[in-house]
């Protein structure tokens, strides 16, 4: 009886997924001549660029992200750099001090208490003068043509406010980090098609940029629920400010190592778009905000609801099948037989056919995101990584993530068990 | 600016796909009936045939009648339904004739072998267990029971189950209730014409089995051990 209520409610989930899926891919070929022109626009006179290299102990890798911004493919004398040291215990200051003396015309070094992420982007802000504004996490680093490719789409369209990189996940090598580089790549995919429909969901913290005349007129970066990046995406649809995606401008980030690191990360980026969508409530469905508001914004936010739902009715068929084997085994013990092939018992369900559709299209959604980026990926290895891993995070985070925004706990940074995945 | 007719081309796919799957995945479920029907009608013609031989060789000795007189397939069609009935749902018309249609040919099958065991006695003397199971939710212990039956016909071969679902609404099947005085309390067995209430273990069971399946089944395997050492 559960069974079937639970599975009655499985239909509209998978329509609407269906549904959010054909509606990108159809985005996304239509506009595939636009993309591929896109592609090809050099710009004559490239705008000043300030980078700002947010950190708080991050010894280990800020050497090698300031030595990525520094190869950047892009005029000297047009691109500044402002790390802001944001109140380490360790030796973040006195490398950004090395590299602010020896590489002086370009980079500039500031020191604060510890505020929070927020509070030291908006520091660099302050110091910044360029045309443009970024910001570059600590644990990100950036391939050499990337500020160049989108530079290209302000260029291009003067009423284009932020461009948006396409982020990898930096050598992938635990499982948990193999898993997030398909998570990623889908991503890649997502941003593109989301572009195209003007609803990108978010700025993310390594390498989006921005025109600087935009915070001027909608203020500087906010605390908001730890996920700042998040908050100045809403703030921006609010403001009818343009958002596209550069799919060629590479970033690398480092993805958590360990399941403990990747659930903290995603409690709080779950938390943080629960938070700041009910802060910005009134983008729902509301006609002038678009496909934004009408449809990705209210569609991601039921999604959290309905993905809990997905991963926990899968959870419970799988337990129910578990429960019939362990219940055989108690009662005959294990006998295993050679399996005999009959079409006879293959699933031909109407939800075996969908979910078959929607694994196609998820598929073909990781290849084009492969294509689109160049820098392709392994993804067929670890393709059954995420397949596996990925759904039993779900249900914890996102319920996790319900249950503390219902009781109103605080949402802090966790640090995870290894500075390495450290993502901010 | 929000593009309507996009939204509407999507929607007509992502109906179209849903609507596909609905037709395909009906038309290999009317497949799977289809097959179910037609095996059923091929056991139908079998026991024709066996009750034909029994009348036409009446007088003749045991030694004459085939070795395969009982349906070999009445056991797979049994697997079968059961994964039909699991995904169409116990109360599919189709389902509910399948299964009434499968009881009548085990209970068919039933009486020919107890035909063969008053014609031949020991010689011939087949073993059969009458199951009477419940999946209405009311059987806390039929799915165990289900396993035991499954594994006891994995160990002895010449074994026949004929299970029987206590709900189904079927007159002959009435009358197997009444002669073996079947109430509500399932599951059910009935071995050596003796009837059994509750929960039975393969230990119970094997207990309960004539030895004369187990010597069979022993000497079975001995001569298959046998067999392969002289190949090698």
């Amino acid at each position: 009886m559960i069974e079937n209520i639970l599975q009655g409610l499985m239909y509209p989930f998978l329509f609407l997924s269906m549904y959010f899926q054909v509606l990108l891919l159809i985005s996304f070929f239509e506009n595939k001549k636009k993309i591929k022109h896109e592609e090809k626009h050099e710009v004559k006179d490239y705008p000043s660029v300030t980078i700002a290299v947010p950190c708080w102990n991050e010894e280990k890798t800020l050497a090698a992200t300031l030595d990525s911004l520094l190869k950047l493919d892009y005029p000297k004398d047009k691109l500044s750099i402002i790390v802001v040291d944001d109140g380490s215990k360790d030796n973040t200051l006195q490398i950004a001090k090395e590299y602010a003396e020896k590489y002086s015309s370009q980079i500039t070094a500031l020191t604060k208490e510890n505020g929070g992420k927020h509070t030291a982007v908006n520091l660099a802000l302050e110091n910044a003068k360029g045309e443009l504004f970024g910001c570059l996490d600590a644990d990100s680093f950036v391939s050499p043509k990337s500020l160049k490719i989108i530079a290209s789409y302000f260029d291009v369209d003067k009423n284009t406010m932020a461009v948006t990189p396409c982020i990898h996940i930096r050598n992938p090598r635990t499982i948990i980090q193999r898993m997030q580089a398909i998570e990623y790549l889908m991503g890649v995919f997502l941003r593109k098609a989301f572009g195209q429909l003007d609803a990108i969901q978010v700025t993310p913290g390594p390498f989006s940029i921005f025109r600087q005349e935009i915070f001027s007129k909608i203020g500087n970066y906010r605390k908001a629920h730890n996920t700042e990046d998040f908050e100045i995406t809403l703030r921006m649809h609010k403001a009818h400010l343009k958002i596209v995606n550069s799919h060629k401008a590479l970033v690398y980030t480092v993805g958590p190592s360990t399941a403990k690191g990747f659930f903290y990360q995603r409690l709080r980026w779950a938390r943080g778009f629960l938070e700041n969508s009910l802060d910005y409530k009134e983008l729902f469905f509301k006609k002038e905000y678009g496909n934004f508001g009408m449809f990705t914004l209210p569609m991601a936010f039921l999604f959290m609801f309905y993905g809990l739902y997905a991963a926990l009715f899968s959870l419970f068929s799988l337990v129910s099948q578990l429960t019939i084997i362990f219940s055989k085994w108690l009662t005959v013990g294990i006998h295993p037989s050679v399996p005999t092939f009959d079409i006879f018992y293959f699933n031909t369900t109407v939800m075996s056919f969908v979910v078959m559709v929607m694994l196609t299209m998820f598929l073909l959604v990781l290849y084009i995101g492969n294509t689109l980026s160049d820098d392709k990926q392994e993804f067929y290895h670890n393709f059954p990584i995420f397949f596996v891993t990925y759904p039993l995070f779900v249900p914890l985070f996102i319920g996790r993530a319900i249950i503390d925004t219902l009781m109103k706990r605080k949402n802090e940074w966790v640090l995870q068990d290894t500075k390495e995945s450290v993502n901010r | 600016m929000i593009d309507a007719k996009k939204y509407i081309f999507t929607f007509v796919i992502t109906f179209a796909i849903f609507t596909t799957a609905f037709f395909t995945s009906t038309f290999f479920s009317n497949k799977r009936v289809e097959n179910v029907k037609s095996i059923q009608d091929n056991i139908a013609i079998d026991i024709l045939s066996s009750e034909t031989q029994f009348s036409l060789l009446g007088e003749v000795p045991c030694s004459n009648i085939s070795d395969n007189i009982l349906s070999p397939e009445l056991s797979a069609l049994g697997d079968k339904l059961s994964r039909t009935e699991s995904e169409r749902g116990s109360n599919d018309a189709d389902v509910v004739y399948l299964k009434k249609y499968y009881s009548l040919l085990q209970i068919k099958d039933y009486l020919l072998s107890k035909k063969l065991v008053s014609k031949c006695g020991a010689t011939k003397k087949p073993v059969f267990i009458i199951y009477f199971y419940s999946n209405k939710g009311d059987c806390a212990d039929c799915e165990k029971e289900g396993f035991v039956l499954t594994r006891l016909k994995e160990m002895y071969p010449d074994l026949r189950v004929y299970s029987f679902d206590y709900n189904l609404d079927l007159a002959a099947l009435d009358s197997m209730k009444t002669i073996y005085r079947i109430k509500s309390s399932l599951p059910a067995l009935v071995i050596e014409d003796k009837t059994y209430i509750g929960f039975k273990s393969i230990e119970d069971l094997t207990d309960l089995l004539p030895d004369t399946l187990k010597t069979a089944e022993e000497s079975s395997t001995t001569t298959k051990a046998t067999t392969s050492k002289r190949v090698k």
